[in-house]
């Protein structure tokens, strides 16, 4: 497991990470979410060393991440980079070399995700040669090269289309096994709602949310949402609950006693065909806002 | 088995590979080479030393002095054509067959020559005449040509053979102090390049992540000096081959025992630059910062360069001794003066300290600057920075 303890780093006067603790659990897609400059990138660069912390620290399994277990992480910065006139595969095998592979096994591997990527005709082309979908690809291949035993990814997918997304996506679930555990940053809250399983919400360098993103999105589990036929006006004269709000057939509200919930489904089926019932979800963007006010 | 331990030695094999694949790096060296090689070859086919030059004569008597001259030059200076006449003899000069023709006159013989007669063959051809002439008519005062030439050799003995005389001296001076500022030079620049580039394509983030910052630095100013001791010794190797080829090799044993003195005076000065031009690559964001933060590297190379060059002999012995100017002007010095042994051993010995101290320093700027991908830094800015 992946744990960041009590970041807290300065630049000047600005204090851009506040006491930054986390844990980013194996096997788990975790989104780091937060406005522009809330200190994901800071925090991140803090993971794999490029940058220090002023106070905290960064632990592996329960110890210190030293240079030598960070070499095994898999790390793809906010801004993209390789270089720009080598040949792509030559590319891979070189970062797979760097993060510790043998020659023999860097080539093996490259070899494998230019294949996966359909990019294997490709191989021999300068990476600025390709169109910057493709080279987008080469830069998540060169994050997983060796195999890492974490992965940071920040802004992983911005820039790329729906459908190359699923594509990135579709690699990641196959190469990333139930012991590596995925930290990575986005702004569109849509694709960490879909392919998170944790989330952990930064605002102004503070963690001011984090937890699975079911729990997160349930909101308070007491709010629930009736769609009815007919109006459901009649809500608002029923005891054990506060209405939130009732536009003609839908009506949202809180169960304040226990179990009320149960006594409204039958009232409301006893007067009508009932289209829906349940807690209300609310949408992650919500909860962002909500968490980030 | 990988390379764990020693991820420099990834990133030195990068940056040489990288080079060899470049066709810039190629096309200069191939330039360089070519330039070499004219300039060890050319001499030699100007002094005409290329082959023999032919003279032409119309009587055995013309013959045998042209012979003569030539066993005087050491076996092949001339070439005897036999022609059927005089007239035979000036159409041949005039239309540049041969260089001269050798023929009977009034009291002897006359050099005909086209616009001019080369004052080497005429000089060889006049000594002969008078060797071939006086022997004949020792011959018939009954003297043998030993006789004859008994008591009149000289000999020339020299009680300190200087290794060079003076305008060679002069110019393998320059030459050895121009190779090491060319090199440092185009290698340099080419070392702040690619660190800038990888600052500016951010590769640099994922190098920083995955190995040391020093690594990275060690990495490539190992690479870059593997390659420029290859290039220098590509180009040592093309021209002795030039200069075997063109029956020069006698230079050589006066190169050859200052040969090893240049390798550990080039090493050590190229090496403390390297660690500069490295810095300088990471103060830059883009490449059009690099002509501001190269100025100083390029200062350190040419205020002794010329220094080297221009200066008198005291100022150059001081020279000497001055770490980076005496990677220029040390070598230079022991091919053409006599340098007691403990000045070159000094000179390293103040190179190498010097060397370890702009490393360190080297090594501290550069960590601190590299992963400053905001906007240019100055020097002295650098030095205040915090560590990361």
């Amino acid at each position: 497991m992946l744990r960041v303890a009590g970041l807290t780093r300065r630049f000047g006067d600005h204090l851009a990470l506040d006491d930054v603790t986390f844990d980013v659990v194996p096997g788990r897609m975790t989104g780091f979410v937060g406005a522009n400059g809330a200190g994901k990138t800071t925090t991140m660069r803090i993971i794999l060393g490029v940058l220090a912390a002023n106070a905290g620290e960064v632990l592996w399994n329960g110890e210190l991440l030293t240079q030598e277990v960070r070499r095994d992480v898999g790390y793809m910065p906010e801004e993209r980079g390789l270089y720009p006139k080598m040949k792509i595969r030559d590319q891979l095998v070189f970062f797979g070399r760097l993060h510790g592979l043998s020659p023999d096994r860097a080539s093996e591997r490259a070899d494998k995700l230019l294949e996966r990527l359909g990019l294997a005709e490709r191989a021999t082309d300068a990476l600025e040669t390709l169109s910057l979908g493709n080279q987008q690809r080469v830069q998540i291949a060169a994050a997983l090269v060796h195999e890492p035993i974490a992965l940071v990814l920040d802004e992983p997918f911005s820039g790329l289309d729906p459908l190359a997304v699923d594509a990135m996506v579709d690699l990641l679930r196959e190469e990333v096994t139930s012991e590596v555990p995925v930290l990575f940053s986005s702004h569109q809250l849509d694709l960490v709602e879909r392919l998170c399983d944790d989330l952990v919400v930064l605002s102004r360098g503070k963690v001011v949310a984090a937890g699975s993103v079911a729990d997160l999105s349930a909101g308070s589990t007491s709010t629930y949402r009736l769609v009815v036929d007919g109006d459901a006006g009649w809500l608002r004269d029923v005891r054990g609950i506060e209405v939130r709000d009732v536009a003609g057939g839908t009506a949202l509200f809180d169960v304040l006693d226990e179990a009320v919930e149960q006594k409204i489904l039958q009232e409301a089926l006893s007067r009508g065909p009932v289209r829906e019932f349940g807690p209300a979800r609310v949408a992650l963007s919500d909860v962002f806002r909500e968490a980030t006010r | 088995m990988n390379v764990l331990d020693r991820p420099w030695a990834l990133i030195a094999e990068r940056e040489i590979s990288t080079k060899l694949r470049d066709k810039t790096f190629i096309g200069s060296t191939l330039v360089m080479l070519f330039i070499v090689m004219v300039a060890v070859i050319l001499p030699a086919i100007l002094a005409g030393r290329g082959g023999a030059d032919k003279i032409a004569v119309i009587d055995d008597a013309g013959a045998k002095v042209v012979q003569q001259a030539s066993t005087t030059q050491g076996g092949d200076g001339y070439e005897v054509v036999r022609v059927a006449d005089r007239p035979a003899a000036e159409q041949q000069v005039t239309d540049g067959d041969v260089k001269a023709a050798l023929l009977p006159g009034p009291d002897g013989y006359v050099v005909l020559g086209k616009d001019r007669v080369d004052a080497g063959i005429e000089s060889a051809l006049r000594e002969a005449a008078a060797a071939v002439g006086m022997e004949a008519n020792a011959a018939k005062a009954g003297l043998t040509p030993e006789q004859l030439h008994s008591g009149t050799k000289v000999d020339v003995q020299l009680l300190k053979p200087g290794p060079l005389p003076d305008l060679v001296s002069q110019f393998v001076n320059i030459g050895l102090a121009l190779v090491f500022y060319m090199t440092a030079l185009g290698f340099g620049m080419m070392i702040a390049q690619s660190v800038v580039q990888e600052k500016e394509s951010r590769v640099v983030e994922i190098l920083a992540a995955a190995v040391p910052i020093r690594s990275l630095l060690w990495g490539k100013v190992l690479g870059n000096t593997v390659l420029a001791l290859s290039q220098i010794v590509v180009i040592a190797a093309a021209s002795l081959i030039g200069l075997l080829a063109t029956d020069q090799a006698d230079i050589l044993e006066v190169v050859a025992p200052v040969a090893g003195w240049f390798v550990v005076f080039f090493v050590l000065g190229f090496v403390a630059l390297a660690g500069l031009w490295a810095v300088a690559g990471s103060l830059a964001t883009r490449q059009e910062d690099l002509g501001s933060t190269t100025l100083p590297g390029q200062m350190i190379l040419m205020i002794p360069f010329f220094f080297s060059v221009f200066a008198g002999s005291s100022a150059k012995t001081v020279a000497s001794f001055v770490p980076i100017a005496s990677s220029m002007s040390m070598p230079g010095r022991m091919l053409t003066e006599d340098v007691p042994i403990w000045q070159p051993l000094v000179a390293i010995a103040l190179l190498l300290g010097a060397t370890v101290l702009i490393v360190r320093l080297g090594a501290r700027l550069y960590e601190r600057t590299l992963l400053q991908t905001g906007r240019r830094l100055g020097y002295r800015e650098a030095l205040a920075l915090e560590s990361r």
